[in-house]
Parts: C-alpha cells; structure tokens; sequence
C-alpha cells in the first residue's frame, strides 16, 4: 500500500483517548511524524472501537464497531497507522477472527451493512517507526540523543497479545519499544514488569485493583534504576501517571516517576519543539528530570 | 487458600452449560489439563477466589453455578496472559468474556459486577455520541453505583490540564452507529447471533 513516491503515507486512527485524556500522545505523533516526513491523514468520522468494555459486555458488538472503523479507513490512502494499544489490538484482532470465521463474518457484514475489508494492514506506530522507517534512519534523524536518560519500556497487555494477532514482535520477550527509543540514544533498563497488567479499565470501577498492580510496576522500574517510563497506551498512561500520587500514599513508596509517550521521547530526540510535545499535561512533572539530562 | 469438598455426581453436572460457554467463546473448555499456568501468571489471582484453572475444572465438573456465584469472572482484567501461556491452547479470556455475559443474562447486576456497569455505560456513549465521552462516563458511573465522591479530587487536576473535557463533539454518522445497534439486536431476536 506504500505509495512508489519516496514518502510514506498514513491513513491515521487516534482512537477516544487521544483526542481527550492522551492529547498528549496526538500531539507528540503528528508533531514527530512531520519531522520524520512521514504522512498521516485521519479517518473521517472513525467512532470508538469499543476497547475491552465491548468484547466484555457482547463480542459481535465489538467486531462490528472495528469492523466498520476498517471499512472507513479503507477510504483513506496507506496503511492504517494506530497509536493506542487498545485500539490496536481490537482492529487486528476483528481482522483475525473475521478471516477465520465465515459465520462471525457474515454477522458482522450485516450489522455494518458493508464488506468487511481485510487488505489493509493495521500497524503500530512501534511498527512503523522500527520496520517502515527504520531503525538506522531514525537514529540518523536524532538531533538531541537521549543519552543518559535511563527508560524502563513499559508494553503492557495488548501491544503483544493475544498471541498470533498482533505481530508486533515476540509475545513473551519482545524488544521492539528498547530498539526504537534505543536509536534515539536512550539506555533502556532491564526490568521484571514490563508485560504485566497496570489493572486496566478497573480505574473506573475498582480503583484499588490499579493501585496494586500499577503499584508494583512503578516499584519494578524504580528498583531496575530507571529514570522514567515509556509506554504506548493511553490506559496504562491513566493507571501510572494520573493514580500515581494516590499510589505513593497507598503504599508509601516515594517514585515521582514521569510517564512518557514514546512518541513523546522520540519527538524530543529529533527536534520537535518541546513546547508542542505536551510535557504540561502530564501530572507527574516531566521537566526537572528533562533539564538535569539536559534535553531542554 | 480454603479447601473445599467438590461432589461430583450425575444431578450436579451440567455439561449444556460448558457447551454453550464453548459457542460463545469459541474456545474448548474439555481441552484443560490443569497445569494451572494460567494462574501462576495471572496477575488479578489476589482478588480472585477461584483461581482460572480452577474455574475452568469446576466448568468441566458441570459445577457452573459456583463460578457465576463467585466475584472471580469480575476481576478479570482481559489481559489475556493466560490464553498467550496456555499450553494446550484453551483461550481463557474469550472464556471468561462468555462467562460474564452468561451470568449478566442469568443474574443481571451485582456488587460483584461492578465493571461491567462501567463496560455498558462505556457502549452507551458509544451508542449516543460515536466516541467515549470520558467525564460523562465517570460521572454516570459515581451516580450509578452510589459513590458520588469517588475520585472528585482527580476532575480538576485533569480538567486544568485540558484532560477531560467538559463538552463533547458528536461524530456525524450517528445514524449509521445506532443501525448498527440495531441489527444486532435484530440478529439476536431472530435467533441468528449468540
């Protein structure tokens, strides 16, 4: 679907969050996908993808919300870009269990009133960036390394999983946040906790279930020596940016660990003004560890 | 962990039960061998008090309703670590989905089953506003659930920070959306979707 042209081109799904609660995580993928050149045109009117609530509550529900995502974004030129974790994971999985089931499918065509479309690839922004791009022309493209900013990558739950579908890297032991926040020259940490559950949507309805979980994250990253952590999820950037003071009274840890967008850091390193990367919005103050690495 | 007697006789296992969690789920449940990898990574076991694999023997034992009685199908966080580790390919969160839906329709809501009147009223603003609409979700959900103050200290330290917004823009296929609420619920009238 890449144009012949040397540019690459997007057809762009931000999903809910990041048009409120991760405005940040929009803004710092546009502002780094212009500096890299890259395109990305949003799809026009894309509604919710339904996230864990759907597939919890009725699953052809939550087929048919991605389904019909996938049909208007096959208005849209290039491959899908997406940058939640969540919605990620929902598209690829409906494009999955709908090539394996002819039944589903047919529900699904007739809830939607439309085909179900299957050609267009759904990536990730990690896959872009790491596959589409390439690793050794973002580092070639870095004008502020990271260097010395030690990052624990957090994937949690659905960047991997479920396995077979998202293909994103291996679903045990993957790499691929390491390798692209890597070429921008930061020192990733080996940590325990990087694939488990922050406690997910139990942020609404059963905030303690977060404080544990998100808790013994925030502990795992601090005890590997990590400055600060980087994710690719709006979810988990709720559960360990915005309950992380309530976490430290919980449990009477001390971690003042800001959260980043990965594609926060990475705008960072290639020189997209900070100003536009949203560091304000964040509850756990980014900016004193930003000066002391000097990347301000 | 209590220890509890399991009496296993004819009257006590229902096998129509495992199958029509097997068609909605569209996983096996006979396939488990209790290895119980499952719950050596599940990481909500704490609040669980029947661990997953233990769930899926009291299915095969046909001792359904203690599954739908307990609090653990809730505290599933779909994380899906146990259907990535399963050795024998038994997908448990698609289980545990079918699960909740099967006690929701049996028993409607609960205490227990707190997140999943969060689940329905997050596909609600789906249904009226095409996108979440995340400060209407918390507030509808305090209201709902009889805890009016909880988390009121996180609105305006979210909202300063343009966060949660206090307006929502609705999308322009409305129509469209709603349809397909519709058909579903048709299909389900008629008998054709689970």
């Amino acid at each position: 679907m890449t144009p012949a042209k040397n540019l690459l081109t997007y057809s762009y799904y931000p999903g809910c969050s990041l048009h409120a609660s991760a405005k940040e995580y929009d803004e710092s993928t546009r502002g780094l996908f212009k500096a890299l050149g890259i395109g990305l045109k949003e799809v026009p009117d894309w509604l919710c993808c339904g996230a864990t609530p759907a597939h919890n509550v009725d699953e052809l529900l939550s087929l048919s919300l991605c389904a019909k995502n996938l049909s208007l974004a096959d208005g849209v030129e290039g491959d899908l870009a997406v940058a939640c974790a969540a919605c990620f994971s929902r598209l690829k999985v409906t494009q999955h269990h709908l090539a394996d089931s002819d039944a589903k499918r047919k529900q699904v065509e007739y809830a939607i009133d439309g085909k179900v479309s299957f050609d267009k690839p759904v990536k990730h922004l990690l896959e872009i960036l790491a596959k589409d791009f390439g690793l050794d022309k973002l580092a070639a493209t870095v004008q502020k390394p990271l260097s010395g900013l030690k990052v624990a990558c957090y994937y949690g739950c659905l960047l991997t999983r479920p396995p077979e579908v998202p293909q994103l890297d291996c679903v045990e032991a993957p790499t691929i946040m390491e390798r692209v926040v890597g070429a921008a020259g930061a020192d990733t940490v080996a940590w325990s906790h990087r694939l488990e559950c922050c406690g997910a949507n139990f942020t609404l309805s059963r905030p303690g279930v977060v404080l544990k979980l998100s808790g013994e994250i925030l502990a795992s990253a601090k005890a590997a020596g990590a400055d600060c952590l980087m994710v690719a999820c709006p979810l988990c950037h709720g559960n360990l940016d915005i309950r992380q003071k309530e976490i430290e009274e919980a449990t009477g840890n001390r971690f003042g660990m800001p959260v980043f967008y990965m594609t926060q850091l990475l705008a960072l390193a290639v020189g997209v003004a900070p100003g536009k990367l949203g560091f304000d919005s964040m509850i756990v103050n980014p900016l004193p560890l930003l000066r002391e690495k000097n990347l301000l | 962990m209590k220890h509890t007697k399991m009496t296993l006789s004819t009257e006590t296992m229902n096998l129509g039960f495992v199958r029509k969690v097997e068609a909605l789920s569209g996983s096996s449940v006979r396939r488990c061998f209790q290895c119980g990898k499952c719950s050596a990574g599940c990481p909500m076991r704490s609040f669980m008090e029947h661990p997953p694999n233990r769930i899926v023997r009291l299915l095969q034992l046909g001792q359904y309703e203690r599954v739908l009685a307990g609090r653990s199908i809730w505290y599933c966080a779909s994380c899906e670590t146990c259907t990535t580790r399963c050795p024998n390919k038994v997908d448990l969160a698609a289980i545990m989905d079918a699960l909740r839906k099967l006690s929701w329709d049996a028993q409607g809501p609960s205490k227990e089953s707190y997140v999943q009147l969060a689940n329905r009223l997050f596909l609600d603003n789906i249904r009226t506003y095409g996108r979440q609409y995340e400060m209407r979700l918390a507030a509808v959900f305090n209201v709902k659930s009889g805890q009016f103050l909880k988390d009121l200290m996180l609105g305006p330290k979210l909202i300063t920070r343009g966060k949660l917004k206090m307006f929502h823009q609705k999308n322009r296929n409305l129509a469209e959306i709603e349809q397909i609420f519709k058909r579903i619920e048709e299909l389900r009238k008629k008998g054709e979707a689970p």
